[in-house]
């Protein structure tokens, strides 16, 4: 039956052709634009570790004093100073814990034959790895005892392995990084990250760093930070070692709590630990203040999904909901004219349960047709995203989901538009068309 | 003369396609008017005047990874081979480029730190004496550094910087009373001496709070890593630009140039996600109105095959083509004006749920109008075209079936 009635909406179509053309052209605008600024709204909000995006806590800690103020909507400084990151990373607690900074070196071998290029680096603790899931191509992870005494070692890309050793094991091997050799301990995967969430500092959809090297080598190479330094006060900081004591905070600092038990325990210890803190004449607050947000609402906290996203999304519906009522028009108009077809096939027997459903699945064809030439327009319009926005690039593409919803939603837009006018045709009463015939 | 009241009467007698118009033209009306506002807001944004030749200026970094050369000295070689270029006007090391989206910003104060008083955001540049050149900026009242003011230090001393040059949008927010060249502010503890005034350059941020202010402190520390800015002759840029890295990497070779940019180019970076914001609407509205004008188009041409006998009736009895015309106009002008007046309140009500829940400024009411008698004008252009077949209707069709 189904078969039969795809067939009967198909003769429709081909009957009154510009009618149909103008439902699914409709139809189609519609979906392009709404899948352009859902799909690039959906990669912009998509969980980027959904395995583990509910154990990841981004750590907090409010160092201002009363009566200070931050621009964040609870007030909260974004990152922590270094003293705070080295005393929790420090701190007797199991959970897996990572402090970072981004920072950049020049790059370049003990050879003319590539030129000394900038490349980005991320210092690190070990743990980063297996904290963000990270696999290896070749070896693995600097081990603790580097961390400890700021061993000079590096964890590449397999970009920058491609680019320096082409591409072959390079576990062993030097590279300089300014001044300094570094030996290679690990090679990562491409790494396909469309947000950076684990530092949103300076662009959640900037690249991620090409090196990764140990954390304790900022206080031995008096590394400074390529992001964020923010302070709340003045504070006089000549030296570097002045920076590292100071309140200013650039440092991320994660934690990984696997179950309630060990979040509440975190939450004690951190409690615990600013109060020993205040002793020594910091956190000068009444109450003392920390947060620990997961991956996704860390994300929600940084707004990764800007206002106009979401503005671009809501105008997009509207514009679908216009486009609604343009086929609702033109159904009304298409159905009630072939009312006396329909009077002589009520009058041969056919129930108006079957003429509804005859109805609703030319509307469905229409809504499938219309769908599939959206996503066309929908590619083209992220073609055009794509292009006027570097960032956008990865963003700016349908993943699965949206190439499914597609259909989905203009079919379900042109059922919800079509039920009306399949009533009113299946209430048609046949004697009336009979007699005129 | 309009013959509204039976026009009216029709139209109950088939309502469903007078609402869903009604809506269309509705909705409509909403999106388009917030939107344009929006489309506006961004125009002006982008359009803004930034105080600088942005089209001669262009910025370089230079990561210098050798370490067998005195930083400072380094660069007073690469100034003085990057003023002596061909083409090029000026040249200076800045510690931050305007209109990048990257740098520092503080606050001066009255009083010196950590003494309370007024204290006004500021983003600031260190910067020698040729600021002010290299960044083609006016000076509009006091002067320029003399070479002795600038400070150039690769260790910590005691001597400290005591100028400095401001913005006229900070040096009024510090002193509204307009006589604050001459006097000290406080950056931290340190004070400065106003010396000077630019009539107007943006920092480094066009989205800050403070985006007009900006602070030149003329002081050089010589870093690994650091930014030059230049200005050319206009249309030598490109040329120059080419040639820079050579230059550079001639005079010492342990280092890396990179992100050589000019500043327009740093401006559009900036302000990409504002430009496709407003295409996109852009885009959008135009297909809005295009699609509304096509269902009032194609609804009109529907009720004119339905009526067809009803209007050779017409024609036979007298009624001229003119009064066809005009029924399908007034039945046009009905629906869309009960239309405009729901789309009214609905922008109203959109504009209010924007402002609210996002950052958007309330919705002019002159938005609203253009847009309802823009959207009027097109629907009734849309009707045109087929109330004018209509009247073509040959009066014998009334006769022949009946």
């Amino acid at each position: 039956m189904f078969i039969h009635y795809l067939d009967l909406s198909w003769r429709s179509f081909k009957r009154t052709p510009l009618v149909s053309f103008l439902m699914v052209l409709a139809i189609a605008i519609g979906i392009g634009i709404t899948m352009t600024s859902l799909s690039v709204y959906h990669m912009m909000s998509a969980d980027p570790i959904p395995e583990k995006s509910s154990q990841l806590y981004s750590v907090q800690l409010q160092t201002m004093d009363d009566g200070s103020t931050w621009w964040t909507e609870d007030n909260m400084p974004l990152q922590l100073t270094y003293q705070d990151a080295e005393n929790l990373l420090n701190a007797p607690t199991s959970e897996k814990k990572v402090a970072m900074m981004r920072t950049g070196f020049s790059v370049y071998l003990d050879s003319d034959k590539i030129k000394p290029f900038i490349g980005n680096a991320r210092m690190t603790t070990p743990d980063f790895f297996s904290m963000f899931n990270l696999s290896f191509l070749y070896g693995g992870a600097w081990s603790k005892e580097q961390e400890d005494s700021a061993a000079p070692v590096v964890v590449i890309t397999q970009e920058i392995n491609d680019k320096l050793f082409a591409g072959k094991n390079s576990v062993g091997e030097l590279i300089y990084l300014d001044d300094t050799s570094y030996q290679v301990v690990g090679v990562i995967n491409h790494w396909p990250l469309n947000i950076k969430y684990y530092d949103l500092n300076n662009g959640a959809f900037n690249q991620v760093e090409e090196l990764f090297m140990p954390f304790s080598l900022i206080k031995a190479k008096e590394l400074v930070s390529w992001g964020n330094s923010n302070g709340w006060k003045h504070e006089n900081t000549p030296t570097f070692a002045d920076k590292l004591q100071s309140e200013q905070v650039w440092i991320q600092f994660w934690a990984e709590l696997n179950t309630l038990e060990q979040k509440q325990a975190y939450q004690n210890y951190l409690l615990a630990y600013m109060q020993e803190q205040q002793k020594r004449g910091r956190f000068n607050r009444k109450e003392l203040e920390y947060k620990l947000r997961d991956v996704n609402q860390w994300m929600q906290y940084n707004n990764v999904v800007t206002e106009d996203n979401k503005i671009l999304v809501g105008l997009s519906f509207m514009f679908l909901g216009v486009c609604l009522a343009n086929i609702l028009g033109l159904l009304l108009a298409k159905f009630l004219r072939r009312a006396p077809e329909v009077g002589v096939r009520r009058a041969l027997g056919a129930s108006k349960r079957q003429i509804f459903l005859q109805h609703l699945v030319e509307v469905a064809m229409l809504g499938f047709i219309g769908g599939m030439l959206g996503i066309v327009l929908a590619q083209l319009g992220l073609m055009g995203v794509g292009q006027s926005y570097d960032y956008y690039e990865n963003l700016a593409t349908m993943d699965l989901t949206m190439l499914l919803s597609a259909p989905l939603i203009a079919i379900t837009t042109c059922i919800l538009a079509g039920l009306y006018p399949a009533w009113l045709v299946c209430k048609t009463n046949p004697a009336i068309y009979l007699k005129s015939q | 003369m309009l013959e509204i009241k039976p026009i009216f009467n029709a139209l109950c007698r088939s309502k469903v396609g007078a609402v869903l118009l009604l809506i269309q033209i509705a909705i409509t009306t909403a999106i388009v008017s917030n939107a344009a506002f929006i489309i506006q807001d961004r125009i002006s944004y982008l359009n803004q005047e930034t105080g600088y030749p942005e089209q001669d200026i262009f910025k370089f970094n230079v990561m210098t990874f050798g370490t067998d050369i005195n930083l400072s000295q380094q660069f007073e070689l690469d100034e003085s081979m990057l003023r002596k270029m061909p083409g090029v006007v000026d040249a200076a090391l800045s510690s931050s480029i305007p209109l990048s989206g990257g740098g520092s910003a503080s606050s001066f104060n009255l009083k010196p730190a950590p003494q309370e008083g007024l204290s006004v955001r500021t983003a600031y540049f260190f910067i020698d004496d040729h600021a002010i050149n290299t960044y083609g900026v006016n000076l509009i009242a006091g002067r320029n550094f003399t070479e002795d003011e600038v400070l150039v230090t690769n260790e910590i001393t005691q001597k400290r910087t005591n100028v400095t040059i401001v913005t006229k949008a900070l040096l009024d927010e510090l002193y509204p009373d307009g006589d604050g060249l001459g006097k000290i502010v406080y950056f931290g503890d340190l004070p400065l001496k106003i010396i000077g005034v630019i009539g107007k350059m943006k920092g480094p941020w066009l989205k800050d709070s403070k985006p007009d202010n900006l602070a030149f402190i003329p002081y050089i520390k010589a870093a690994s890593y650091a930014q030059v800015a230049v200005r050319t002759k206009p249309g030598q840029r490109a040329a120059v630009m080419k040639e820079i890295e050579n230059a550079m990497l001639e005079n010492y070779s342990k280092r890396v140039i990179n992100n050589i940019k000019g500043l327009d180019e740093l401006k559009n970076e900036y302000t990409a996600q504002d430009r496709l914001m407003m295409r996109m609407l852009i885009v959008l509205i135009t297909i809005l109105v295009l699609i509304t004008a096509l269902g009032i188009f194609g609804l009109t041409l529907f009720n004119i095959s339905k009526r067809t006998k009803q209007i050779g009736t017409r024609r036979a009895l007298g009624a001229r083509k003119s009064a066809i015309v005009s029924y399908f106009l007034v039945e046009n002008a009905l629906i869309c004006s009960l239309g405009l007046a729901l789309g009214v309140v609905t922008a109203i009500l959109l504009g209010k749920m924007l402002m609210q829940y996002f950052s958007v400024a309330a919705l002019p009411p002159s938005y609203i109008a253009v847009t309802a008698i823009a959207v009027f004008l097109m629907s009734l252009l849309a009707v045109l075209a087929p109330a004018k077949r209509a009247a073509n209707i040959s009066p014998s069709i009334a006769t022949r079936t009946i």
